[in-house]
């Protein structure tokens, strides 16, 4: 089906527009021409992300169930080559230097993940190809699948970039419920979560705690951690239903709102264009997402079809999470706002996302 | 698949709460959001324009405005200079530390500039502005300020300025009034504040997160306040605050015909300037003077009329017809009034209501109080305007009392006694007046009877307000005891055994009426109460002296005024 790649195609370059628009809009009044001209690097990025599209949903995603392993061992390899010679930035290390290009391989860690979660809950019985993970048991259903994800999500949250870690563990979860596991593992599993929480606030760094605080009760620290959140609620509210207009924006522009082309891009865009253009683009992310969802119900292989709900619910959960987190609901965690955000790591990983989930549609006639 | 449903619609839970979050934040709080993100990036930087002017009735200025030099460094481009700095405390002589101290305390913001000094002098303020070509983000600013150049002169009709008060602001808040405002409190400066008062103009600016100007929003000059120009005649003003010298007491000179005041000082004087200063010891120590020299005594001070208040009696027995021109009544030092015993200040003998004037001879008023009765006396008190304010534009102006025995019974539930009538006769006991009453009521035998509202306003912002004063209203009094009282007041004067007759060599003719208001154990109260040139009257006129002995004290001081008036060729 040409159409739905067509479909997923537009979609991501509408909101790409809108990218590119708020960036402009926020960074054109700084003094240097590099900020200046950083909407041309996101188009740049985004032209990249198109042809990486193409380039991925043209490729059998059959072969990612071989080539699986390879993946996930050079994904740990890249983490922990961000931990010994990562550069430090926003006091992180989470990007490695490709000559000009900053790469985050956390980034590309969440699709791979996927991918090998996909392959190993699709695994089927060699003699009367039924899914074996209905009749897995505990261990293997729950304990070795933790324990591969727990590797790359350790290291993730040693960055640090607790965001990523929590997302990488939600599609864990999700991907297991998806995939027939018994109900009462789920379960266990969620238990031992919860109960290993109060310990988890001794492994956080403090900075992590004062977001927590802060977004339990922003005005702790106004001036400090709780700015943010406050600048980016005024941000959005002050765009009211019609928004400021373009270029418009104050709190951006004069930046008194930090990171406002980044992981907060959604509240300069709301605060320029209200809440006519907010519920657009939650609109054109939900389109998007419902695409995921229907290519994944109508695919009959069980490999494309996991790996079509992994990819789907990833994008819904770091569009809600960002989203959630500019408008105050959610603490603050690094969580780039997929195709909206300023940067390179998150726009490939995200075209090489749904170039998969396209080629997904185009493959499923063949089983 | 059933989980992928419930997954699905977990999913579309969440975007619709995401959607619901929006409009909470967009719409509900959106209003206050926006205030807030207003508030992030505009900024005002206020400028103050000049106070009305208050000028004399020759244009002459008694409160104007002078400029008052401030120096003002914009942070933004200041960054440590120590060389600055050092340069800066060398032409003020202070401490740099002290200086870089107030530039830490006083900073809001980055390009809002810093008050430095203020009330520079002008050598400092040329010595500054040079350095501008080497540091041009130091600025000094010329703002203006209430000035004085007359200093304590007028003190008491002009008021002084000071910061509003919570009571005022509450009261004036819907008028466009803030804290930190300069009022007017008492006389000119409060009464026409909302005149006087400058509209604010100001710099309204964009600013970014560091506080560093953006873009200029948009600018709106100050609106000066309103000159004010009134009654008073500056010369006559100072001969008459001279002439008082500081002694506790009031002088007030007024047009019979008009009410216009000419001159009216209430002693002693304070230098509203104090107020304007930050020094509160200063301003601490005039209220708590003892000769309360912020009270206008004119209007607010409230004092037994002693023998002025035989007008009063005189008008009363004559217009009843209880006497006329040829009553006259035997004067032996005293007068029996049932068992008491009523004296007067000599032995006059025959006296005619001319001669019992000029030698303010209290057996006559006695009798002729005692004829008229308390009731009728009370009335032509108050016609002649006793007992109630007189209406004059200048605030806190006090209204007086006179006894009557209906008051008395209703009030106090007591007897009147012809003791009393005696007493109210020659103006003591219960009766309290201020100087303005007194001169009114002395305007009325000078203008032929008719009754005049004071007014000190001539005129506010250029245009006249003489439609707005109250007309002289005419009292109804027969012509014969217009004349016959004029008469005794001039002979007050001319004969020479008159109680004024030291009046009579000032070379104008001076009609008049002393008063001594007896006020135990203190000294007496001097009154003298007169208008000149006795034919065609120009000037009515009142001068009071508190505890400040015989009424004749006053005659001297009225005399002085009235030599220094004709030697500046004022009458």
């Amino acid at each position: 089906m040409r159409n739905s790649s067509l479909t997923i195609l537009l979609l991501a370059l509408l909101i790409c527009i809108l990218s590119v628009i708020s960036i402009f809009s926020s960074t054109y009044q700084r003094e240097s021409e590099s900020w200046q001209n950083i909407y041309q690097r996101q188009i740049l990025w985004i032209v990249l992300g198109v042809v990486l599209f193409f380039t991925v949903s043209s490729i059998n995603y059959r072969r990612f169930w071989d080539w699986n392993y390879f993946f996930y061992i050079s994904a740990l390899f890249f983490l922990l080559l961000v931990l010994i010679l990562g550069s430090v930035r926003l006091g992180a290390q989470r990007w490695l230097r490709f000559g000009w290009f900053n790469f985050q391989p956390s980034e590309l860690v969440k699709i791979v993940m996927v991918i090998f979660l996909a392959r190993y809950y699709s695994l089927k019985n060699a003699d009367n190809v039924s899914l074996l993970s209905e009749k897995f048991g505990f261990f293997r259903a729950m304990a070795l699948p933790l324990f591969f994800v727990v590797i790359p999500m350790g290291l993730i949250i040693e960055q640090p970039d607790l965001g990523t870690g929590l997302i990488i563990l939600f599609i864990f979860i999700s991907m297991v419920y998806l995939s027939n596991v018994k109900l009462r593992y789920i379960l266990i599993l969620l238990g031992s979560i919860l109960s290993f929480m109060p310990f988890a606030w001794y492994f956080l760094r403090d900075y992590q705690k004062d977001r927590l605080m802060v977004f339990l009760n922003p005005n702790v620290d106004p001036l400090g951690a709780g700015y943010t959140v406050i600048q980016s609620k005024i941000a959005i509210g002050s765009g009211g239903f019609w928004g400021k207009g373009w270029l418009s924006g104050t709190q951006s522009q004069l930046r008194f709102l930090p990171e406002a082309h980044t992981d907060f891009i959604f509240a300069t865009f709301s605060e320029e264009w209200g809440l006519l253009g907010g519920i657009v683009l939650l609109l054109l992310y939900y389109l998007l997402i419902r695409q995921g969802f229907l290519i994944a119900q109508r695919t009959r292989d069980h490999f494309g079809k996991l790996m079509a709900f992994g990819i789907s619910l990833l994008l819904s959960l770091q569009v809600m999470i960002n989203i959630a987190m500019n408008m105050g609901f959610a603490p603050i965690v690094g969580i780039p706002l997929p195709l909206m955000s300023y940067g390179g790591s998150s726009m490939f990983v995200t075209f090489i996302a749904l170039g998969i989930l396209a080629n997904i549609d185009k493959r499923r006639s063949v089983f | 698949m059933g989980r992928v449903k419930i997954a699905i619609w977990f999913l579309t839970a969440a975007f619709l709460l995401i959607t619901a979050g929006l409009f909470n934040l967009e719409i509900i709080q959106g209003r206050n959001l926006r205030g807030l993100g207003d508030k992030n990036c505009i900024r005002l930087i206020s400028q103050r324009g000049s106070r009305g002017r208050i000028l004399d009735r020759n244009g002459l200025v008694i409160a104007g405005n002078k400029i008052s030099y401030d120096l003002m460094l914009t942070p933004q481009d200041y960054r440590q200079q120590d060389e600055l700095i050092s340069k800066i405390s060398r032409i003020l002589g202070k401490d740099p530390k002290d200086l870089d101290a107030v530039i830490r305390r006083s900073y809001s913001f980055s390009s809002m500039p810093v008050v430095i000094a203020s009330n520079l002098k002008l050598r400092e303020a040329v010595a500054l502005g040079q350095l501008r070509i080497d540091y041009p983000y130091i600025t000094v600013q010329a703002n203006p300020m209430r000035d004085y150049p007359n200093i304590k002169l007028a003190c008491h009709l002009l008021g002084y300025l000071g910061e509003i008060d919570r009571w005022r602001l509450t009261k004036l808040e819907d008028y466009g009034y803030k804290t930190k405002d300069l009022v007017g409190f008492g006389g000119l400066e409060e009464k026409y504040d909302y005149y006087l008062r400058d509209e604010e103009g100001g710099i309204s600016f964009q600013v970014d997160h560091r506080g560093r100007l953006v873009r200029t929003l948009g600018f709106k000059p100050p609106v000066n306040g309103k000159d004010i120009e009134v009654t008073i005649d500056i010369r006559v003003q100072k001969i008459v605050e001279d002439a008082l010298g500081g002694r506790r007491g009031a002088v007030v000179i007024m047009n019979p015909y008009s009410g216009e005041i000419i001159a009216l000082a209430s002693s002693p004087g304070f230098n509203p300037e104090v107020f304007l200063g930050k020094e509160g010891s200063a301003v601490s120590r005039l209220f708590k003077d003892p000769a309360a020299p912020l009270i206008n005594r004119a209007i607010s001070g409230l004092y037994p009329a002693g023998s002025i208040f035989k007008l009063v009696v005189a008008s009363a027995a004559l217009e009843n017809k209880k006497i006329n021109q040829h009553s006259s009544f035997l004067c032996q030092g005293s007068l029996k009034v049932g068992r008491q015993e009523f004296k007067c200040w000599g032995s006059h003998g025959a006296q005619d209501i001319i001669a019992a004037m000029a030698h303010s001879c209290n057996v006559f008023f006695y009798k002729s109080g005692l004829l008229a009765g308390p009731l009728a006396m009370h009335d032509y008190a108050l016609k002649l305007g006793f007992s109630h304010p007189t209406g004059f534009d200048i605030p806190y102006e006090k209204q007086g009392f006179i006894p009557s025995p209906l008051l008395r019974k209703i009030s106090a539930f007591k007897n009147w006694f012809d003791g009393d009538t005696a007493n109210l006769s020659i103006g003591q006991g219960e009766v309290l007046v201020t100087p303005l009453q007194v001169v009114r009521m002395m305007a009325a035998f000078a203008n032929n009877g008719y009754m005049v509202t004071p007014y000190i306003t001539k005129s506010i912002d250029g245009k006249n307000l003489s439609r707005y004063h109250k007309k002289p209203e005419r009292l109804n009094l027969k012509p014969e005891t217009l004349s016959l009282i004029r008469e005794g007041l001039r002979s007050a004067v001319s004969e020479p055994s008159g109680t004024a007759n030291v009046l009579s060599s000032t070379g104008v003719s001076v009609a008049g009426k002393t008063g001594t208001a007896q006020v135990p154990p203190k000294q007496s109260h001097a009154w003298f109460s007169g208008f000149f040139p006795y034919k065609e009257p120009k000037f009515v006129m009142v001068v009071f002296l508190e505890n400040g002995g015989p009424g004749y004290n006053s005659c001297v001081i009225a005399k002085q005024i009235i030599e220094a008036m004709k030697a500046q060729g004022l009458i």
